[in-house]
């Protein structure tokens, strides 16, 4: 009844609402680092196989040997127990290394992190990662616009992407 | 109910250089897996995390559901000094967030 009365009332307070929200969001600085909210890559990491996670994280790029890295997964001989918590560590001895992917081959979403380096930042890194079942497990290197690529074979005996 | 962890991050200078150990508590759940009742436990997982040192933007970490529960990252930052101010905040899918934060001694 009173809705129907007023409409434009009620628009106003609508709109004092949204106006005065987006300032408190803006002041409270959550705004300020503009990449947080908006650039998860989420192409990426919903893509369903190794190709197009690394094509829409990536892009085209040159392919390299991937010698040059030292990517160690599980603890040895590369035996995982559990898949849950799988360790991982990526070293080399590249210039410029921009970005580290870790992809598992077998998982629903196969790209399971996405790192960003500046050059204040040195290898190695380590992390843990989810592995679903016996897989290979992949590590992507771009230094200097090229890609090195690696890959390993890592068995779980219990799954860990629930 | 078990005890809320809290964020942990430990910074170490060794050899000239920094070495920046993380700990996050989140359960990143991949939105697979289920509970008790054989519901589905909707997804929560870390999407990004960021490293400042000094206010300076260091490294960023997009994750995606194949991150390990309670992720945790270690990586070396080149240099360092005592006194440098390491901060890590992070946001998750739903958007919460957490900050830790550690001075190098």
């Amino acid at each position: 009844m009173t809705n129907q009365a007023d409409p434009r009332r009620r628009s106003l307070i609508k709109g004092a609402i949204s106006a005065s929200t987006l300032a408190l969001v803006a002041s409270s600085g959550l705004l300020l680092p503009r990449r947080l909210l908006a650039h998860w890559p989420s192409d990426a990491f919903t893509a369903e196989t190794v190709e197009d996670a690394l094509l829409a994280l990536l892009g085209e790029a040159e392919v390299a040997d991937g010698k040059q890295i030292s990517f160690k997964i599980g603890a040895p001989p590369s035996y995982a127990v559990n898949g849950a918590s799988v360790p991982v560590e990526v070293r080399s001895d590249l210039p410029n290394v921009e970005r580290i992917a870790i992809l598992v081959d077998k998982n629903p979403n196969p790209l399971a992190m996405s790192v960003d380096l500046t050059p204040d930042v040195a290898l190695p890194f380590k992390s843990m990662i989810k592995v679903a079942e016996d897989s290979e497990v992949i590590a992507v290197v771009r230094a200097d616009g090229k890609l090195y690529i690696t890959s390993r074979d890592i068995a779980v005996d219990i799954g860990g992407c629930a | 109910m078990a005890i809320k962890a809290r964020d942990r991050i430990r910074a170490k200078l060794k050899d000239e250089q920094t070495t920046v150990r993380v700990l996050l508590a989140h359960p990143m759940h991949t939105g697979r897996g289920e509970n008790e009742q054989g519901e589905l436990i909707p997804a929560e997982f870390i999407q990004d995390i960021r490293c400042w040192r000094n206010g300076k933007e260091v490294l960023t970490i997009k994750c995606g559901t194949a991150t390990a529960r309670n992720p945790y990252f270690s990586f070396q930052l080149t240099g360092g000094a005592s006194g440098d101010k390491i901060m890590v905040r992070w946001v998750d899918n739903l958007g919460a967030k957490g900050i830790a934060e550690t001075t190098l001694s």
